[in-house]
């Protein structure tokens, strides 16, 4: 079976730093996978490249078998995305930004109309009729992320830090609406750096470090016996494993 | 004082870090300017100082002004970076003061307001001894003027009327200066400054500092003690009033909250066309720019009325349309990494529905402005309806191919900080844009204005294809662009850094220091010279257009101007083809960091 996402070799250098050094990943169909990394690791530099956000300097990325560089159009209608922290059209309300972008991915205004209605009310933004996307909070600004990558119903979901500022309540909504997605034979990428999240939700996991995949594969194989926590600290984490104390701190 | 020092080292060290390659040149070739400029205020307290107070009053009005039209002025040291600290407004709003005058603009004015002492000495010791508090004091006043006007215009973007207001203003100022030369006119009418004026430049603070040197040297002392006093007052004011208004610098520009009728768009072209419509009538920074383009059409073609000519009226819509085309030169920019989506939904048509957005604001406008006035006054109806219609096209087709090609990073929306009017962090870069596309959109007119002097009505057709040709061609040479280098220009967006790839050109970076230098003065002059200084006064000539402006070839006598215009022309291309070379030279492969390495070490 084609993978939903196959990245084979990608490279990123900025100047003289190598971001991304030849990183190698395979998400099957109908998985739930989890990347996870320091700050700076490369995560988000990956999936952009991964859906066709930044060029890479080497490398291929196929989204259900269609190159992101070569089939553009055929791979990007086929995967939702939600960058991290990345503008919207900021004078439009939530439902003029669903309407606006399932036109531009040509979707029926009358299909259109239906899902923003739905998306609106699931995720609890339809009492924010009024509200510019600007005046939004930061977990407001997510799910509207969320939603618009929901939208035109892709097979693959890529999602850069999507409970980041997220209240809990509002990341129960979302947590649900993934399970469902895959549940429902959709495949999700998601980056973190919340562990006990990974571990809760995903199915598949990729330790990034460096620049390059450090451990990937079923969530039990990454972790064996360990916590994710403790696999991980392990794996990227600092010489002798002891975090350092601020001497002036404690009395 | 703790404070204003560690702020006045923090802007030193940040100005330090920040001289680099093609910015130093800017900054350089800036200095070099405002230097001439204050020399020659200098040079007019010695040669005609009837005309100090008309000249500070220009200082003043450019240290109010600038700022608006600077991106917001200098942002070095923000205020928000000591928000955490605590500190009560009016510590913070004397410290941010003693960075504000840590500069190049604070020093050149310091030294155009030496003509202040010199007119001073000329009339004697006690004069000269008064300019010298004089010329400090005013030196606070016109820093601290500059800071409260952007303030102020930074909550006046707050609501929709009070933008409306201040675009009215700006423009009518801006066009006054512009058309400077009426003023010139009426002096060398009158035979020198006219009694209004002179009341008028001493009566604002620009011109209290004169008035208590003047005032020296008659031995009015009350007169002195109270012109020094006052401009020591207003400093006092305005030190608190900016204290106060540091304290509501909160929040980004207000979107207007107007009725929000339902997106009824059925097409793709049509999404972005709503996308954007709804942008220009709710964003206030729009709105500011656009009631800003035609409040300096109307006024720039107005205000020859002063001296009984007319014939300018039928220009204002034309001076609009170019204007507002400059406004949205940054057009990507502004929006900022929004870009992400355009880029994941390749075959939407973006620039399109950006180019019918701006046409659908700026073409009624232009006609309610043309129309009427060039009837009015009947007007030259060819020449103006054809270069409108070329205009109209030229700028829908420039502003979204300026906008890709020379796309300069702006700061996302949603994270401006207090002050509005920073849509971007390199300033500089974003009003070398504005005037490229004030050169552009003329050039796109010219073949209709010629075929229109010539041929009269003929010209209406050419201008139609052309304006046409231009939003179709333009247009289609930005989408191109887009699609081919979309990647490469979020990334610019998200990080303010260029990532080219090996090309056919050398990244500026990759240069040496010393041929950094080089082409960064180049660059800058290249179209000085071969714009503003040889074809447009080219075209003056051709068309017979009667303004010698700043343009250098017609103010020398007749037999010289084609000459120095070819030549203009010539070094403008020279130019650019000397920094084109430079950075071919030094085209990215394999061996160029041996090249580098060898360009350092080369006798020349």
């Amino acid at each position: 079976m084609t993978a939903a996402l196959e990245i084979t070799g990608l490279v990123k250098r900025f100047g003289e730093k190598v971001a991304v050094d030849g990183v190698d990943l395979n998400v099957p169909q109908g998985s739930f996978y989890g990347l996870v990394g320091q700050n700076g690791a490369g995560k988000t530099t990956t999936l952009s490249m991964a859906v066709g956000l930044l060029r890479p300097d080497g490398g291929t990325a196929q989204i259900f078998g269609a190159d992101v560089w070569a089939d553009p159009t055929r791979a990007k209608a086929l995967v939702g995305v939600l960058p991290d922290g990345l503008a919207m059209p900021e004078r439009l309300t939530g439902r003029e930004v669903l309407t606006y972008l399932g036109l531009l991915r040509g979707l029926p205004p009358e299909v259109v109309a239906e899902r923003a209605e739905e998306l609106l009310a699931v995720l609890e933004l339809d009492q924010a009729e009024k509200t510019l996307v600007i005046e939004y909070s930061t977990g407001m600004r997510k799910k509207i992320g969320l939603a618009t990558a929901l939208l035109h119903a892709p097979r693959l979901l890529v999602l850069d830090e999507p409970f980041e500022a997220v209240d809990p309540v509002s990341a129960a909504t979302i947590k649900t609406i993934l399970r469902g997605f895959v549940a429902g034979g959709g495949s999700i990428v998601l980056s973190s750096h919340v562990m006990a999240l990974v571990e809760q939700l995903c199915d598949h996991v990729a330790v990034i470090d460096k620049g390059g995949v450090a451990a990937a594969g079923t969530l039990s194989q990454v972790r064996g016996s360990q916590t994710l926590e403790d696999r991980f600290v392990e794996l990227v984490g600092a010489d002798d494993g002891e975090a350092k104390e601020l001497s002036w701190l404690s009395r | 004082m703790a404070v204003a020092l560690t702020m006045a080292r923090m802007k030193i060290a940040i100005i330090r870090n920040s001289m680099t390659g093609q910015r130093a040149g800017l900054i350089t070739l800036g200095g070099l300017l405002g230097v001439a400029l204050a020399v020659g205020t200098i040079a007019l307290s010695l040669t005609g100082p009837e005309l100090l107070g008309p000249a500070y009053a220009v200082w003043m009005l450019g240290w109010i002004l600038g700022p608006v039209f600077a991106g917001g002025g200098d942002e070095t040291i923000r205020p928000e970076f000591f928000a955490p600290l605590g500190l009560p407004p009016r510590r913070l709003a004397a410290g941010l003061l003693a960075a504000a005058f840590v500069g190049i603009a604070p020093v050149i004015s310091l030294l155009a307001l030496t003509g202040l002492a010199v007119f001073g000495i000329r009339q004697g010791v006690a004069a000269g001894l008064v300019a010298l508090p004089a010329l400090l004091l005013q030196l606070v006043v016109f820093v601290l003027l500059s800071k409260v006007a952007v303030a102020v215009f930074g909550l006046a973007l707050r609501s929709r009327v009070s933008a409306i207001a201040a675009g009215l203003i700006n423009g009518m100022v801006l066009a006054l200066l512009g058309q400077g030369w009426v003023f010139a006119v009426a002096y060398s009418e009158a035979g020198g400054v006219p009694p209004v004026v002179a009341d008028v430049v001493r009566a604002v603070p620009s011109g209290w500092g004169l008035v208590a040197v003047e005032s020296a040297a008659a031995g009015r002392w009350g007169r002195v003690a109270a012109a020094l006093a006052a401009l020591a007052l207003l400093a006092v004011l305005l030190l608190a009033a900016w204290a106060v208004l540091l304290t509501r610098r909160v929040g980004r520009a207000r979107a207007a909250t107007g009725g929000r009728r339902p997106m009824r768009a059925t097409t793709a072209t049509g999404a972005v066309l709503g996308k954007e419509t709804r942008t220009w009538s709710r964003d206030l920074v729009r709105t500011h720019q656009l009631t800003f383009a035609l409040a300096y059409g109307v006024f720039f073609a107005a205000i020859p009325l002063l001296m009984g000519w007319d014939q300018m009226l039928p220009w204002a819509g034309p001076i609009f349309i170019l204007m507002a085309a400059a406004m949205s030169a940054n057009i990507y920019g502004t929006d900022g990494t929004a870009l992400w989506l355009t880029l994941l939904t390749p075959r939407a048509g973006d620039v399109r529905g950006r180019q019918l957005a701006w046409l659908l604001f700026v073409t009624p406008v232009a006609l309610a402005l043309t129309l009427p006035l060039t009837a009015l006054v009947d007007g030259p109806w060819p020449l103006v309806l054809s270069i409108m219609f070329a205009l109209l096209g030229g700028g829908a087709g420039l502003v979204p191919l300026v906008s890709v090609y020379g796309l300069v990073p702006g700061i996302d929306p949603h994270k401006r900080g207090g002050n509005p009017l920073r849509t971007t962090e390199d300033d500089g870069s974003a009003t070398g844009m504005m005037y490229a596309m004030l050169a552009l959109g003329l050039l796109t007119a010219l073949p209709a204005g010629i075929v229109a002097l010539r041929y009269g009505w003929a010209g209406v057709p050419v201008g139609l294809a052309t304006g046409v040709l231009c939003w179709w061609g333009l247009g289609a040479l930005a989408a191109r662009r887009l699609r081919g280098h979309g990647p490469e220009l979020l990334h610019l967006m998200r990080t303010g850094r260029r990532d080219t790839g090996a090309g056919t050109m050398a990244r500026y970076e990759d240069l040496p220091r010393r041929d950094q230098a080089i082409v960064g003065l180049c660059m800058t002059l290249c179209p000085i010279a071969l714009f503003p200084q040889g074809i447009v006064p080219g075209v003056f000539k051709i068309t017979g257009v009667d303004s010698r402006a700043w343009f250098l070839a017609l103010y020398l006598p007749s037999w010289a101007q084609w000459p120095t215009i070819i030549l203009m022309v010539l070094l403008g291309v020279a130019l650019g083809a000397a920094s084109i070379h430079l950075l071919q030279k030094y085209r990215r492969r394999p061996d160029h960091a041996e090249m580098i390495e060898r360009a350092r070490h080369s006798p020349d």
